[in-house]
């Protein structure tokens, strides 16, 4: 079922696909591809979540994770997160500010 | 999938398979070079600018960064990566495999929804002609162009569409794009948020923040469609869109924050040709509610024949997280005025798939206006910009000519009309905001009624001098 897999976000707003998030996206699909066979997750690019100044942006939902500041070398850990067990990566969490996160559950959230 | 790079037309469609569609575009081509001469940015033709081009998709990277004189940007076609298999996923024909070609009972329907976004495209070019003699900095110059050639460009991936799969129908309404005129009163553009003049900074950056994000929940609408060809290549605008979204976001952000530093110092922002706080939160009313009437109107049959066809979906449609893809036997409620009073109205949820894709759009720039007054609060500015209710100033849908306050209570007549010049701009507002238009030409220099950017282009500095002049 669609609505059962984990959406993972990539934000390639102005900052971020400044910042590489596009490349970082397209390397995201091949390692889920290769290493997500269960397809637990869904895989998708979103325009922005205002947290431009600590991009590039990752979102998880429905977990509400909010990976900030994720570089190339993050990947591995990330695949290994969302792939298996894992728990999500702390140091990736936190950076922007709690309403900034709320408004993006908000919009992710639909009553319908 | 294959890039040519080097043909007259850059693409990754295979456009030297098809002679006959080649031609065509090949022919539309110098009439589109034309009316960019005519009516694109004037002036500022030999300038050498740092500008994005599209070269194609995925990992590679999608664009190329360098300087180039306008006139020789290469406007190509790209559409995003297919998907194998890709099934429709939402309205009456949910699980059928995405369509190729177009579903003839569907021609004229697609056409209007392909021709009223490609207006918007040239549309925006002209409304901004004249802005790059009163930039406040190269980077904003620099910025104002990577917007215009990519508007340029979301015109090519639309006419592409109407010259492949329209026949001459498609043809004509391509001419047809390039004949009309932002504001002009025998040939305007469709929608009228575009036709409106922007005539200065301000002005632009909330078009690009408020008018520019609608086209990101439309083109996000599109690229749900179950017309695979409209889907990618809606896709793939929505990559350079966010970059135009940023300028808006951004630009309005660093004027609430010249503005706050100003205030912060205990200095009249009016004094120093800085823009005071009032005069910006009327041009957020100005712009946000014409961009709210874009979306069309709440209760639509238009809207749910194009969702129950498949044609536009609801905003991420695809990422599953709607209960119903066929939004059926569902009630959508909001608030309407009635004798003075609010009361609650209820639309069947396919009827109100407008009202759902504003509620989205609405969502979203409360997020922008929260950044901006998180600016204000970090310069101990007791004050903040308010989005309008989505209610307010209406001019078509259910709350077309009705009468409420920006929060969205119902007034009388009487009292909007005594209270509307505290809400909108007037020409002396717009007159005092064009006086603080100063160009400026040195790097790493900004004029006084706006912040520097936090950061530059593409890992260039602020400082960086995107425009050389010649």
């Amino acid at each position: 079922m669609e609505g059962k897999k984990r959406l993972v976000y990539v934000c390639e707003g102005g900052d971020c696909s400044e910042r590489g998030s596009i490349e970082l996206h397209a390397e995201l699909a091949d390692a889920l591809h290769e290493k997500d066979g269960a397809g637990k997750n869904r895989l998708r690019k979103y325009p922005c979540f205002g947290g431009c100044e600590h991009g590039i942006n990752v979102v998880l939902f429905p977990d509400k994770v909010f990976y900030s500041q994720v570089k190339m070398a993050d990947l591995p850990e990330i695949v290994e997160h969302l792939t298996g067990d894992g728990q999500p990566l702390e140091r990736l969490t936190g950076k922007v500010a709690k309403d900034v996160e709320q408004i993006v559950w908000d919009l992710l959230d639909t009553g319908f | 999938m294959a890039i040519d790079l080097q043909a007259k037309i850059p693409n990754n469609v295979d456009l030297a398979t098809d002679p006959k569609l080649q031609r065509a575009l090949e022919h539309w081509q110098p009439k589109f070079q034309d009316w960019w001469r005519e009516t694109g940015p004037s002036d500022f033709r030999e300038d050498q600018i740092y500008l994005r081009t599209a070269v194609g998709v995925g990992k590679g990277g999608w664009a190329n960064f360098d300087f180039v004189k306008m006139p020789d940007y290469r406007w190509g076609i790209f559409l995003a990566e297919p998907e194998a298999d890709r099934k429709i996923h939402f309205g009456d024909p949910v699980g059928q495999p995405a369509w190729n070609v177009v579903p003839g009972e569907l021609r004229n329907r697609l056409r209007r929804l392909v021709v009223t976004q490609a207006d918007t495209e040239p549309a925006s070019v002209e409304q901004q002609r004249l802005l790059g003699h009163t930039a406040p900095s190269l980077i904003d110059l620099r910025n104002l162009f990577q917007v215009n050639v990519e508007e340029g460009r979301h015109l090519w991936a639309m006419v592409y569409l109407l010259h492949k799969y329209f026949g001459a129908d498609g043809r004509d309404e391509a001419e047809d794009l390039l004949r009309r005129r932002s504001g002009n009163a025998d040939n305007p553009r469709i929608l009228q948020a575009f036709n409106k003049p922007v005539q200065d900074w301000l002005t632009f950056f909330c078009f690009t923040a408020f008018t520019d994000r609608d086209g990101k929940y439309q083109l996000a609408a599109l690229a749900e469609s179950g017309f695979d060809p409209l889907a990618r290549s809606t896709q793939f605008m929505l990559t350079e869109e966010a970059h135009h979204l940023s300028v808006g976001e951004n630009g309005v952000g660093r004027v609430v924050q010249r503005t706050a530093e100003l205030m912060e110092q205990g200095t009249d922002p009016r004094s120093v040709g800085a823009i005071p706080l009032d005069i910006i939160q009327k041009y957020v009313n100005d712009w946000s509610t014409s961009s709210f009437d874009l979306f069309g109107g709440e209760d639509s049959s238009n809207a749910a024949e194009a969702f129950s066809c498949g044609l536009k979906g609801r905003y991420r449609e695809g990422d599953g997280l709607y209960k119903d893809p066929k939004a059926l036997d569902q009630i959508y409620t909001t608030q309407i005025e009635e004798s003075g009073k609010l009361a609650t109205l209820e639309i069947p949820l396919r009827r109100a798939m407008n009202a759902l894709l504003l509620d989205a759009y609405h969502a979203d720039c409360a997020r922008i206006v929260d950044r901006w007054n998180r600016t204000l609060a970090k310069h101990h500015i007791d004050r903040k910009i308010t989005l309008p209710s989505l209610r307010f100033n209406r001019q078509i849908g259910i709350h077309g000519g009705k009468t409420y306050d920006p929060a969205g209570n119902p007034l009388s007549r009487d009292e909007w009309e005594s209270k509307k010049g505290e809400w909108f701009t007037t020409e002396s507002d717009r007159e005092y905001v064009r006086s603080c238009m100063v160009r400026v030409t040195e790097p790493n220099k900004f004029a006084n009624w706006v912040a520097p950017p936090a950061a530059g282009i593409h890992d260039k500095p602020v400082e960086f001098e995107y425009v050389k002049f010649h």
